[in-house]
């Protein structure tokens, strides 16, 4: 059984972000502020999982995809070193804004060569927050999809998966899907391990396929970002100036003040 | 040129009117007195009439209902392809969900099949040079962006409480509902039910303030710090970001936002907790807004009354002994 993981590079959110002169785009950073968005080593550690439950029945074979520019490919080794077999990485040349159609668009040309049983996705990209290219993905191969799944079980022998996804108030829908199929998985579904040492070595090695974006297809016209900007503050919200102690004391006064305390 | 169709799509599933419905209208109002065209709303569901009736008479939209027993639940392929047949038309459309479970299931899903943009949790619309922008947060909500569409048909999803329920409409003219009881098909994905939440949720309704947690807390043994800073207040409980949960640092019971609880407690203090929509979209009617976070750019300091740029670990028992000396 194939499972195709997708993961993307994104930049920390707790680092400094700046716009870039034209506006369009955050200013680039340095290669230490990028890191493995979060809901992907979710969807990553599934596939472990998946493979680990089939061992001795069924291979299960993971291979990892990115695209993006040069700098995605330490996140490609990241997902080797927790356990992907294949990393491989579609390389656009711009290090700005790719919209979610265009991902999905290259990432299902890909996947559709590939022969994929089963392609997972987190939930949502911490920098665009879009939770568009799962579902994108799935509709331009024809797929089945669940989106924001937190328990899954496959039966590779039937090419089915039972799979629950969260919808509000704490409630599940379940669902079943024929094979092949893709899952935007939804964090908490798991505990993500740390890299093995066998495995950072084996990564360490390990060639990563580069496939020009160029070569798989055209890309689309559909949404664009025109302006990034810093949100407003709220008005009549306040930032505490002072030494820490002096902010202290007048948050108590507020508090004492509105009787909160 | 032809005229802008501007449709609300709801979910009907179970018996309440989810509140964003009204928020959409009130959307779709806003985007007409930009582009003209019209407002209609499109109810899906097992047993549609009665609420396809209080919709168009609260909010004066014609709604067209779409009613089978196939519709009962959600299931991404089968809403589709059924509402498909009814919004296929030539001409500019746009097309609005609520980003709930739902709608971010069904936008990627529709735009493919409609050959449209999509534009997921909006929560502004720009309009300049003639061209309209939708307004969404990124990067945790650190920043955010105007999005533009080049296609025609536009599907857009809508952050729960972006937009205030509109001012009833009644008596402007008489709104036609329609029901229609299509054939419905299955596909290769089955809605089979739905499980209720056994997550037992803590009650949060007698607490007047809240202290959550979130990943900034850096390791669960500062979760004492926050239960001593709970401790001043008389009536209080912990909460905590979904990220918290998710490492294990607290049960899913402490959760709030979106997918967790929605609470609104007098007082509400955020610790180490950066602000994605997500989070805030559960907290942000709380009477008082206190932020304790070390990035001045955190997203929470958008909501907050109070922010404090510090290190929790360091402010937190400061506080505490400020507290003590009074
Ligand atoms: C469909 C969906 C549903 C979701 N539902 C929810 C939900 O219901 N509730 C929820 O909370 N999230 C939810 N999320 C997740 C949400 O998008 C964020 O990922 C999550 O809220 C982030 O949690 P956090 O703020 O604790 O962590 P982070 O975003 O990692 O933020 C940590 C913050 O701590 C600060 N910090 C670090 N160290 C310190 C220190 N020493 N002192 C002070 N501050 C410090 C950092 O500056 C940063 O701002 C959902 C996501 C999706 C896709
Ligand atoms: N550039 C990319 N490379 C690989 N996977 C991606 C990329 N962008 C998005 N994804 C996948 O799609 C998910 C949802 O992203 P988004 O739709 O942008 O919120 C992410 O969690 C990734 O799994």
């Amino acid at each position: 059984m194939k499972t195709l993981v997708c993961v993307k590079q994104v930049p920390d959110t707790e680092a400094l972000l700046s716009i870039d002169p034209g506006g369009k785009w955050i200013a680039p950073q340095d290669a230490a502020a990028f890191r493995m968005n979060r809901f992907d080593e979710f969807a990553l550690e599934e596939a472990m999982r998946i493979k680990e439950r089939f061992s001795g029945r069924i291979d299960v074979s993971i291979d990892s995809v990115s695209v993006g520019p040069a700098r995605v490919r330490p996140t490609l080794k990241e997902s080797l070193a927790r356990g992907a077999d294949n990393g491989f990485h579609i390389r656009v040349e711009e290090a700005g804004y790719i919209s979610p159609f265009d991902t999905a668009t290259l990432i299902a040309a890909f996947a559709e060569k590939g022969g994929y049983d089963l392609i997972l996705t987190g939930v949502m990209a911490e920098d665009d927050m879009a939770c568009l290219v799962g579902s994108l993905i799935a509709e331009i191969l024809g797929y089945p999809c669940a989106t924001a799944v937190i328990s899954q079980k496959i039966k590779a022998e039937e090419r089915r998966i039972d799979v629950e996804r969260e919808i509000e108030a704490g409630c599940r829908e379940c669902l079943q899907l024929d094979l092949p199929a893709v899952l935007t998985i939804q964090s908490g579904i798991n505990s993500p391990r740390y890299s093995s040492l066998s495995n950072v070595m084996r990564a360490s090695r390990q060639k990563i396929p580069t496939i020009s974006a160029e070569q798989l297809a055209a890309r689309q016209k559909t949404e664009q970002v025109s302006a990034l900007f810093y949100p407003e503050k709220r008005s009549g919200g306040k930032i505490l100036e002072g030494t820490p102690r002096e902010k202290a004391q007048v948050l108590l006064r507020e508090l004492h003040g509105k009787a909160l305390i | 040129m032809k005229e802008m169709r501007i449709t609300v799509i709801v979910g009907q599933t179970g018996t309440t009117v989810p509140p964003v419905t009204p928020e959409a209208v009130s959307f779709a109002r806003e985007l007409e007195t930009h582009t003209g065209g019209f407002v209609q709303a499109i109810v899906l569901g097992n047993d549609v009439v009665g609420f396809a009736h209080h919709l168009a008479e609260t909010t004066g939209v014609d709604v067209t209902g779409i009613e089978s027993t196939r519709l009962a639940l959600y299931n991404g392929e089968v809403y589709r392809d059924t509402l498909i047949k009814f919004l296929e038309t030539d001409g500019p459309a746009v097309i609005c969900l609520p980003h709930m479970a739902f709608g971010f299931d069904l936008a990627p899903r529709l735009a493919v099949a409609l050959h449209a943009s999509c534009v997921t949790a909006a929560e502004a619309i720009r309009f300049s040079n003639g061209r309209v922008g939708f307004v969404r947060s990124m990067f945790n909500g650190k920043l955010k962006a105007e999005v533009t569409t080049l296609r025609e048909k536009v599907v857009v999803t809508l952050m729960p409480g972006a937009w205030s329920r509109p001012a009833r409409r009644p008596g402007s003219r008489k709104q036609s509902v329609r029901i229609v009881k299509p054939d419905v098909f299955p596909s290769a994905s089955q809605t089979v039910g739905i499980r209720e939440s056994d997550k037992d949720m803590l009650n949060f309704d007698d607490a007047d303030v809240i202290v959550a947690a979130g990943r900034g807390i850096g390791n669960p043994l500062n979760i004492r710090l926050l239960k001593d800073l709970a401790a001043i207040f008389s009536k209080s409980g912990i909460g905590a970001s979904r990220a918290v949960c998710d490492l294990g640092w607290l049960s899913y019971r402490h959760q709030i936002g979106i997918t967790g609880q929605t609470v609104s407690p007098r007082l509400y203090i955020a610790c180490g907790i950066s602000g994605a929509m997500q989070h805030l979209a559960g907290m942000k009617e709380s009477r008082t807004i206190v932020a304790i976070n070390n990035d001045p750019h955190a997203a929470i300091f958008q909501v907050a009354d109070y922010g404090i740029v510090e290190n929790l670990e360091t402010f937190i028992p400061i506080l505490l002994s400020e507290f003590k000396r009074q």
